[in-house]
């Protein structure tokens, strides 16, 4: 990038973020003790995280009905970190060893290899207990809106950040839920900690690119970032609510379900709840205030 | 025109119109949605769902490409069983 700025900006706290991952290291394929089988008639997903907890919906279903909904939400919660994952790893691998990032690419090193083991571990859960991943429903698109690359980098990184402050919402919640299968609060436990430090990197990394791309964008494009941005929070949001999920636990109209859900006030409460982080950051380093969100 | 295949592209349109408050009531069967930033990448999978609702049938995306979805002739055509 122009000048190093990145570089200069992001050492110390890469330099950092490095050695406290070489000293966390560990090896996740002796470290999980994978059961042959968790328990059908207990929870895999906590109640209060389930897209319907709060709903007329809700209170419509039965015990073993919120149960069987919980085991599928659970899948697709590990699948969507699965594509997740897949897409930023992409996104790194283009820009590790690159001139534009000299100073950040040891810690890409730690960056990937920690995010190669987390998918891991979440399709392992999937296809040991479901026995299948939820499919991705996105389709790449040729992203030409962004022709800054400041701007690009920044849409990268952010989109990044969103998606893991929002799955560490999820993860803390679930690693300390006594309701859960072991394996279950252990997976989301281990994420929680290293994504800690991701995050970490995630806000500085974001911080540092808005500071130096910002001066090159006018306010058409201020507002289109921050559009983009805000509708991104959602779109991620909304990954939580699958209409195969609600197929696969018995549910007669799947898509009008996830309609009726999504128009429903406690849900939009809820997705303030689980970005309130994400949101007061980005409204901290100004640049997309809180109050544009529409959630 | 079969009915379901008018009352699968009505779903559509009504979809398209929702995101895009200032589309018209005539919508060229042939515009490039994805060019004109009808449809974008974010918007994507929610207009993945509509269809599936519309036509019934789930939509592998590891079947499909991005120039299934670029007009409204051809999303009925490959979705909705429109012919040309």
């Amino acid at each position: 990038m122009q000048d190093n700025v990145v570089a200069e900006r992001l050492d110390a706290v890469v330099s950092r973020l490095s050695e406290r991952a070489v000293d966390g290291y560990y090896n996740p394929y002796q470290l999980f003790k994978w059961p042959d089988s968790i328990p059908e008639d207990a929870p895999w997903m906590s109640e209060e995280l389930l897209s319907c907890y709060g709903t007329a919906i809700w209170k419509e279903l039965s015990t073993d009905e919120r149960i069987r909904l919980s085991h599928w939400e659970a899948v697709n919660f590990y699948g969507l970190n699965v594509h997740l994952i897949r897409d930023l790893m992409l996104e790194v691998l283009r820009r590790i060893h690159t001139s534009r990032y000299p100073s950040v690419s040891e810690f890409f090193h730690h960056f990937l290899g920690e995010e190669n083991e987390h998918m891991w571990f979440f399709a392992q859960f999937c296809n040991r207990y479901g026995h299948k991943l939820y499919e991705d429903k996105r389709l790449p698109f040729e992203a030409t809106e962004w022709s800054d690359p400041n701007v690009r980098d920044l849409v990268v990184f952010c989109r990044i950040l969103v998606a893991e402050e929002i799955v560490d919402f999820l993860n803390t919640w679930m690693s300390k839920d006594g309701n859960l299968p072991p394996i279950v609060r252990q997976i989301n436990a281990i994420h929680h900690q290293d994504e800690s430090r991701h995050i970490g990197f995630g806000r500085q990394m974001v911080t540092t690119l808005w500071a130096a791309a910002s001066d090159a964008i006018d306010d058409a494009q201020r507002e289109a970032l921050q559009s983009y941005l805000g509708r991104y929070v959602l779109f991620t949001l909304h990954a939580l609510y699958n209409p195969a999920v609600y197929r696969d636990a018995g549910v007669p109209d799947p898509y009008g379900m996830r309609s009726r859900l999504l128009a429903d006030p406690e849900r939009s409460a809820f997705h303030y709840r689980v970005t309130a982080k994400v949101s007061d950051f980005l409204d901290r380093i100004n640049l997309v205030p809180r109050d544009s969100l529409q959630l | 025109m079969k009915s379901d295949e008018i009352t699968g592209i009505q779903v559509i349109l009504d979809f398209l119109r929702s995101k895009n408050p200032k589309l018209g009531e005539d919508l060229d069967p042939d515009l490039d949605l994805i060019d004109s930033r009808i449809i974008d990448s974010l918007a994507f999978v929610e207009f993945i769902f509509v269809l599936e609702a519309a036509s019934g049938r789930e939509i592998s995306v590891d079947n499909v490409s991005v120039d299934d979805f670029r007009t409204i002739r051809s999303i009925s055509r490959r979705f909705l069983d429109g012919a040309d």
